[in-house]
């Protein structure tokens, strides 16, 4: 053997070895299916991060109602007026310096404004980016615990966008389970409890003549947890889930499980103010809009204590609570763009026929070369096997999945692999028929032939850069396995179709069997 | 084996009339696509609910129109797939569009899907769900599993596994005697027939996209078509010259638009996997038209002095025979495809013959022909000169 074959001998046999080592069994494990082809869920969610701004201005509302108290400024009213925006009604004149100072010191997310005798104050831009950024980010965290809770192997959370994230659960069978638990949209808060629960809403009302004021909303107890019944709340809420550091199951002084939960310093500071102020109030845990429960505050609970959560709880339904809870702190609702939900069936029917037809389509190619080119074919098969086999390594390695799209682009990658063959040979023809020899014709085939391979294939895979850059799910699917088969492709049609060649014709050859 | 020795076809002859057929139609195609039939944009882009279901017993299309009907729906389009009589596919469209939010839309569409299955299934099942029986074509491993192992404790997940890898492979049970062949014990058997009923379908995949998603992905996929486009004009123009690109992209072009036109005139939806169709014949069209241009290139070098019009014409004739063998391959693969590739893949099949075919045409007739006009409209003096 000639010595500059044996290193492209060896790289060959590493390139091929590597990716069958890395494909093989060639099993689930090492080939993902995409969800077109095994059945599972695809979930595009909004999140609308307007309900994070509208929990902060709600909660900005009451804290300047107290600052404003507190420093005996003097005021009309306090309201919530947008989005992110707030005014202070009926403020003195003289006062206003006091009051900017105020705003100054402990406002300083927000923008604010004097006209006559009221101030306006606005959520500075760059807050609310970074509220509605937080909010997502922390929206995707949550669903990935909740799903992570479900137990799917392989689970695919993403975001996409500004505020889009995506969920893609292979091989799920109950579809309704999971949109249940990611549908639990799950806005948290902690809120004082003005009265109830009662029966009826007319009960609740009875004490403050039918009238709901001003500053409360009536909320119903959540049936599933067992306490249903209407409640008369605060509307500012205590703190939020946003404020939530960690929770987790308990016990309680009588070995009775309970949730403790901790806070994070300003909801900390926030709760220990006004659990001091309610002792023997009743402080309701919302969530969804639903009463979970309304448990009674004991004692001041300070910000390094955290609280705990306590009822009849079997273990179970603590475990229950503390799902619940960390599913509450996302702190915003949730919006279904797009769900898709392929069955195991329709899965595995798609990668019957797709792999039959496959299967047929490129054994029919490979009886053709060879029946068309005879031994020079069985190059071209070779070439053809060694590209499918660099193909799977590839996707192997980069835990790409295989879908239906990404099937099309094995077809044209197919195509253009045996039409590379094709072009070489053809040129080897054309040699051959102006009398040139048998080593001269192979190697001006491959020559002659490379630009318009080379070029070919370049353009294509140019092309598919860009629809994975700018596509979304099949489209990047059919770029991914476009790209790698076409690069395979340049390797094995010309690289490796010439070494065997190289290996098979002698010099001294008179003919050359194509 | 030689297909046919290196014809001389003077290709360029014809190329007025290439051009005029070309127009004619993309034109007719265009019109059809904006003024009469229009274009079908399937449920990724065109939003709405698209279920695919299964029958316990063969039934109709009218049949299952008649059930819409009866909920105001009778205007979906209902389609039979394959040949059993069992498989349909459902597309909903709202009979009146509601004016509502974006949020409550797509829970319209997806309570849509819900009372389209309702309606299918009609009165059945509210007597055996009211005597706790559960429907053992809609439940779940887990709860199958959780069923079982309370009757028989320590052989639940074998039997729920047999039963529902059974379900999953055939789509439905269609009877309680099927059981007998899955090596069930017979109190088993026993058992399911006492505790569980057989409903009368099976969702095979359900989709909703919302308005939202639906605009969303139609802009990514333009958006990425564009981009890959101009992405090969301008390698096509640094490695040849700009006239090949522009030529390159206006033959891609017309891939595009022909095979809209003939989605258009078929009447069949456009999803994303037929986009990945269409950029697959985008790829093969441009795969032929660099081989010629290559050749071209090659000839130039050899022919100089000769008209750009005969170099043409020897480059197509020398590559007469790789276009053949290779289309022909790749016309084989997708014949394949269109065959025996079930329903998923036979939109995507019947993309590509269609495509084959009109990719070769393309090449010869309009990537050839464009560089000509290029360069007697905006041709160098020394392109003049050959």
């Amino acid at each position: 053997m000639k010595k500059n074959l044996q290193w492209k001998v060896v790289l060959t046999l590493v390139i091929v070895g590597g990716a069958i080592f890395l494909a093989y069994p060639f099993s689930d494990a090492k080939i993902k299916r995409g969800l077109d082809l095994k059945g599972g869920i695809h979930l595009s969610m909004q999140v609308m991060t307007d309900d994070s701004i509208n929990i902060e201005t709600d909660q900005e509302v009451g804290r300047l109602e107290e600052l404003l108290k507190k420093n005996s400024i003097s005021f009309a009213k306090v309201s919530k007026e947008g989005l992110g925006r707030i005014a202070v009604q009926g403020t003195l004149a003289d006062q206003e310096g006091k009051t900017r100072d105020l705003f100054d010191e402990y406002s300083r997310d927000w923008e604010y404004s004097f006209a006559g005798d009221r101030a306006t104050l606005s959520l500075k831009p760059l807050v609310i980016q970074f509220l509605r950024d937080q909010s997502v980010s922390q929206a995707k965290e949550t669903i990935e615990i909740r799903v992570n809770g479900l137990g799917v192997s392989e689970p695919l959370i993403q975001r996409q966008g500004a505020d889009k994230i995506i969920v893609e659960l292979p091989g799920v069978d109950d579809p309704d389970r999971v949109k249940e638990l990611i549908k639990v949209t799950a806005v948290l808060e902690w809120k004082l409890v003005k009265a109830g629960p009662a029966a009826d809403e007319a009960t609740l009302l009875a004490a403050t003549n039918g009238q709901v004021p001003e500053d409360a909303e009536v909320l119903k107890g959540d049936p599933k947890r067992g306490q249903g019944g209407f409640y008369l709340v605060d509307k500012v809420s205590v703190v939020t889930g946003k404020d939530l550091r960690t929770i987790r199951r308990t016990q309680d002084e009588w070995n009775n499980p309970a949730v403790a939960f901790s806070l994070n310093s300003d909801g900390g500071a926030r709760f220990e103010q006004v659990t001091g102020a309610n002792i023997g109030k009743q402080i309701a845990i919302i969530l969804d809009k639903k009463v979970q429960s309304a448990p009674v505050v004991e004692s001041r609970i300070s910000r390094a204590q955290g609280g705990i959560i306590r009822g009849r709880f079997t273990a179970q339904e603590a475990d229950d609570l503390v799902v619940v809870l960390k599913a509450g702190s996302l702190p915003a609702g949730i919006k279904y763009l797009e769900e898709r939900t392929i069955g195991p069936t329709l899965g595995a029917d798609s990668i019957r026929q797709g792999l039959l037809a496959g299967l047929v389509a490129i054994v029919a190619v490979m009886i053709f070369m060879v029946v068309f080119y005879r031994l020079s074919g069985i190059n071209a098969v070779v070439a053809l096997i060694l590209n499918v086999l660099i193909l799977f390594g590839a996707l192997a390695y980069f835990k790409a999945a295989l879908t239906l799209p990404g099937i099309a682009g094995i077809i044209l990658s197919i195509g253009m692999a045996v039409d590379a063959n094709v072009l070489i040979f053809e040129r080897m023809k054309e040699e051959l028929a102006i009398g040139k020899g048998v080593i001269s014709a192979v190697a001006q085939g491959f020559s002659r032939a490379f630009s318009a391979i080379f070029d070919s294939n370049l353009t294509t895979i140019i092309s598919a850069v860009f629809l994975f850059q700018f596509g979304t799910g099949p489209i990047r699917g059919y770029a991914v396995t476009l790209t790698i088969s076409l690069f395979a492709n340049l390797f094995t049609a010309v690289f490796v179709s010439r070494l065997l060649f190289d290996l098979t014709v002698r010099k001294s050859a008179k003919t050359l069997s194509i | 084996m030689q297909l046919f020795k290196t014809p001389s076809i003077r290709f360029m002859k014809y190329k007025y009339i290439a051009l005029a057929v070309t127009a004619a139609i993309v034109l007719s195609g265009l019109l059809n696509i904006a003024v009469f039939k229009g274009l079908k944009l399937g449920v990724d882009f065109g939003e709405g609910t698209l279920l695919r279901i299964m029958t316990k017993t063969p039934s109709s299309e009218g049949q299952i129109r008649d059930l819409l009907q009866t909920i105001g729906l009778g205007k979906s389009q209902v389609s039979k797939i394959g040949n059993t009589g069992q498989e349909f596919q459902i597309r909903a469209l709202e009979t009146a569009p509601t004016k509502a939010t974006d949020r409550e839309q797509i829970e319209s569409h997806e309570a849509l899907a819900d009372r389209i299955i309702a309606a299918l299934r009609g009165g059945e099942g509210a007597a055996e769900k009211a005597r706790g029986l559960v429907d053992l074509n809609a439940i779940d491993e887990k709860s199958l599993t959780a069923l079982l192992e309370s009757a028989f404790p320590g052989s639940g997940p074998d039997a729920a596994q047999r039963i529902l890898s059974y379900r999953t492979q055939t789509g439905i049970i269609t009877d309680f005697k099927i059981l007998d062949g899955l090596g069930l014990k017979p109190d088993v058997q026993a058992f399911l027939q006492d505790k569980a009923y057989l409903g009368s379908l099976t969702v095979l995949s359900r989709e909703t996209v919302g308005p939202q998603a639906g605009a969303d992905l139609r802009r990514k996929a333009v958006q990425a078509t564009i981009w890959s486009l101009l992405g090969m004009l301008v390698y096509i123009a640094l490695r040849f010259k700009i006239e090949y690109g522009v030529s390159a992209i206006f033959t891609l072009a017309q891939d595009v638009l022909i095979t809209m036109s003939v989605y258009s005139f078929t009447n069949r939806e456009i999803n994303l996997p037929i986009v990945a169709g269409i950029l697959t014949i985008v790829g093969f069209s441009i795969n032929d038209t660099i081989v010629i241009f290559d050749r071209v290139r090659e000839n130039q070098k050899l022919m100089r002095g000769k008209p750009l019009e005969d170099i043409m014409n020897v480059a197509i004739n020398q590559c007469l025979g790789r276009t053949v063998i290779t289309s022909g391959t790749v016309f084989l693969t997708v014949l394949a495809l269109f065959l025996f590739g079930g329903e998923v893949i036979n939109d995507f099949a019947f993309l590509m013959l269609i495509g084959t075919i009109e990719g070769i045409y393309s090449t010869i007739y309009l990537s050839c022909p464009v560089v000509l006009f290029w360069q007697k409209w905006f041709g160098s003096k020394k392109t003049a000169r050959r």
